[in-house]
């Protein structure tokens, strides 16, 4: 409508942010409410992180005796321990099988569409479900061992869900099936946007498919690693309810992560401020990891204006 | 300034307005209403609390009920929240140091007046008594009491053992367990893998092996108790009831085994009272299973109370304080108590209820029978696994000890007092 208004003849043009007005209430006014709100209550977590609260926000100092407290806790130190665990297993290893499923996708197989959605499906199913259905098929009691005892092989042993050791693994696992297809999808997109014209012109060279794998698609393929990296670690940072499901922090306290001790203090134990101190210790990690992803990116929009 | 006169003016007319049904209300008799929040939705809590509700209402009152499912912490984040927002239900579930922890938050009813005309104080247990009067002044009232530590027996596995004597110290249950084993009961001990769970092993081997020493450590948190003989007693008592446990339950509600603790592949539970009526709905019958107060190695009965209860919020509107009146005679009164109780399956907390009539089940006459004794004896203690002896972030810091104690295999008795020691000192 504005852009009618200007161009009418005969009138006198708006002025400029009259007419541009729609697009910058389109754009400020929810980008300022989500800032506010997220901003907002990420500062009012860091006020109660250093103030006594326990049932209720108080006000009043204790300066960084929540940090020392949660810091010095079995359960935290557990939870930080088997989040660098988690963390790094879990991208690393989503990122391996979807990239694996990718390649294989990308065969120009038939049936594509079908297993693509098959492989991409888990991603629709809530954390939760996939936490309980694990949580069964995981029980040496209920699930996989017992399945393959009754088929005879009685020494059969896989326990890892009630392994205290081994149990991280278990959401490891859990979380993999869940999101390595989001992965592939991502990688999957990937391959696709390869310029064609150069495989061609490496396999007029006489390349084989290994190593136009290997020396043209692969590395066009790692802006897009670095952003599933991220995304997976962001997620690993904040898992909540997969764990919460699968094994509520145990056998024992030995599969806590982060999340569930900020939930645990806050709404189980009643200490609003040693609760909102893990919160804020779980947002300096995610900054951890968001920064250099920042920076990197920076430099990569730098690097593509000079060039 | 007109204009905002006129606003201000506005306002008032329009509040008047509003408020003008309730001054008429107020002027006649006023009808009894009362907004209530509590966890129990469903089963037979659900029940229990709805029947309650009917009874209300034939007394003239208005009903407003607000269940949250799950977790008692999932009805206490909506109770914070009202607090904080000002509005306060009349009534709220809430239970043992909670009630003192709570009401420094928010002003509560003065409710000794209608306790003292209904003589409530003389029956009910002291140690109850102190938790819903923090100040001195009764501010709450329980509802149902239930034993964390009632030895449920499965018949069948009994049979397997060819075993007809329940245990009443910890040696005889362990001597159970041993012939249960021997006699082809796979696991001796049935169970969840829940927290309170793993808590309820602990406070009930430690309950059992002293209940003075329960009190001083668990109750009192008495650096010297903590750090006794009987809390590493307890411990390895635990690590016993441990191996006899099916590993593979992992984080399981208890409830999800009963079919085969009944089926004598479990031979024992400890477990609250509640189990009863789990076990009831279930379908199973009463010739199934035993009930049998927890071991005790002074042989009288050791009680680790559990008892829910209701705690009532300051609020200006007369419905609302007539409600609340209402609702504190109706929750001391022996009849509702009887009803309640019925269809939980918990006891009353009146120890003047008779409970020979039909309703009732041999579990709760034991179970009644236990606590009159364990009273008698000074043998009723509150339980830790349910938030009765201490406030939350310090039975959870305890639960942390116990449930990685129960799971890891490779602590050493000693070396879990040491650190149930610590972390008592740590959430301080």
């Amino acid at each position: 409508m504005s852009n009618a208004a200007a161009i009418r003849p005969g009138r006198p043009a708006l002025p400029e942010w009259v007419r541009r007005l729609p697009e910058y209430l389109m754009i400020w006014v929810p980008l300022l409410l989500s800032a506010a709100h997220l901003v907002s209550f990420s500062l009012w977590t860091i006020w109660i992180s250093f103030t006594p609260s326990t049932l209720i926000p108080v006000s009043g100092w204790v300066g960084l005796r929540n940090y020392s407290a949660v810091a010095a806790s079995r359960n935290w130190q557990i939870a930080f321990d088997n989040l660098l665990l988690f963390g790094s297993a879990f991208v690393l290893l989503s990122l391996v099988t979807g990239l694996a499923l990718a390649i294989l996708l990308d065969q120009r197989i038939r049936g594509e569409n079908v297993l693509r959605s098959v492989f991409l499906y888990p991603l629709a199913v809530s954390f939760v479900v996939t936490g309980t259905v694990w949580s069964w098929l995981l029980n040496p009691g209920l699930g996989i061992q017992k399945l393959v005892h009754d088929l005879g092989w009685t020494s059969f042993k896989f326990d890892w869900l009630i392994d205290r050791d081994m149990a991280i693994w278990t959401i490891v696992i859990a979380a993999i099936w869940q999101s390595s297809g989001f992965a592939m999808a991502l990688f999957l997109a990937g391959l696709r946007s390869v310029d064609t014209d150069i495989i061609k012109a490496a396999q007029i060279d006489g390349a084989g498919p290994i190593r136009i794998y290997r020396r043209i698609i692969l590395p066009s393929l790692w802006p897009i690693t670095i952003t599933v990296v991220v995304i997976q670690l962001q997620f690993a940072i904040s898992t909540f309810d997969l764990v919460r499901a699968l094994t509520n922090g145990g056998p024992g306290i030995a599969t806590q992560l982060p999340a569930l001790v900020v939930y645990d203090l806050m709404f189980q134990r009643s200490l609003l401020g040693r609760g909102a101190a893990a919160a804020v210790l779980m947002l300096l990690i995610l900054l951890a990891v968001l920064l250099p992803y920042a920076a990197w990116r920076y430099v990569q929009r730098r690097r593509a204006a000079h060039a | 300034m007109p204009i905002t006169t006129t606003r201000r003016r506005l306002l008032a007319g329009s509040a008047a307005a509003l408020a003008l049904p309730a001054f008429a209300r107020a002027q006649g008799a006023v009808k009894p209403r009362l907004t209530a929040i509590s966890q129990w939705s469903a089963g037979s809590d659900g029940a229990a609390i709805t029947a309650l509700g009917k009874k209300f209402e034939e007394k003239g009152g208005v009903w407003q009920h607000s269940p949250v499912p799950g977790f008692t912490t999932e009805m206490m984040n909506k109770l914070r929240a009202q607090i904080m927002a000002g509005d306060p239900p009349a009534c709220s579930q809430l239970k043992g140091p909670e009630i003192a922890a709570w009401s420094k938050i928010a002003p509560t009813v003065d409710l000794d007046a209608v306790v003292a005309a209904a003589g409530y104080e003389k029956v009910v247990a002291p140690d109850l008594a102190k938790l819903h009067k923090p100040g001195g002044k009764w501010i709450a009232l329980p509802l149902q009491i239930y034993s964390t530590n009632m030895l449920f027996l499965s018949k069948r596995a009994m049979d397997k053992a060819k075993a007809d004597k329940v245990p009443v110290t910890w040696a005889d249950f362990n001597d159970l367990a041993d012939k249960m084993k021997a006699g082809g009961v796979p696991y001796p001990v049935a169970n969840g893998g829940t927290r309170p769970d793993d808590g309820q092993k602990f406070e009930a081997a430690l309950a059992g092996i002293s209940p003075l020493a329960y009190r001083a450590a668990i109750m009192k948190l008495e650096k010297k108790a903590l750090e006794g003989p009987e809390i590493k007693a307890a411990f390895a008592q635990v690590r016993k009831i441990a191996d006899w446990m099916d590993p593979n339950v992992g984080a399981q509600h208890f409830s999800t085994n009963l079919k085969r603790f009944v089926d004598g592949d479990m031979g024992m539970m400890i477990m609250g009272g509640w189990a009863q009526g789990v076990l009831r709905n279930a379908g199973f019958k009463f010739e199934d299973f035993i009930i049998a107060p927890g071991p005790s190695d002074n042989s009288k009965p050791v009680f680790l109370l559990n008892a829910d209860a209701f705690i009532f919020w300051q609020r200006k509107e007369p419905d609302l304080q007539a409600g609340q009146t209402l609702m504190a005679q109706l929750v001391m009164d022996p009849a509702i108590q009887t009803m309640y109780s019925q269809i939980t399956g918990s006891i009353p907390v009146r120890t003047d209820v008779d409970l020979s009539g039909e309703g009732w089940s041999d579990g709760q006459r034991r179970t009644a029978a236990a606590l009159k004794d364990a009273i008698a004896s000074n043998q009723a203690v509150l339980s830790l696994a349910h938030n009765m002896a201490q406030e939350n972030g310090m039975t959870a810091a305890m639960i942390d000890v116990i449930t990685e104690y129960v799971k890891n295999k490779t602590i050493k008795p000693e070396q879990a007092a040491t650190r149930l020691a610590e972390a008592v000192e740590g959430a301080r």
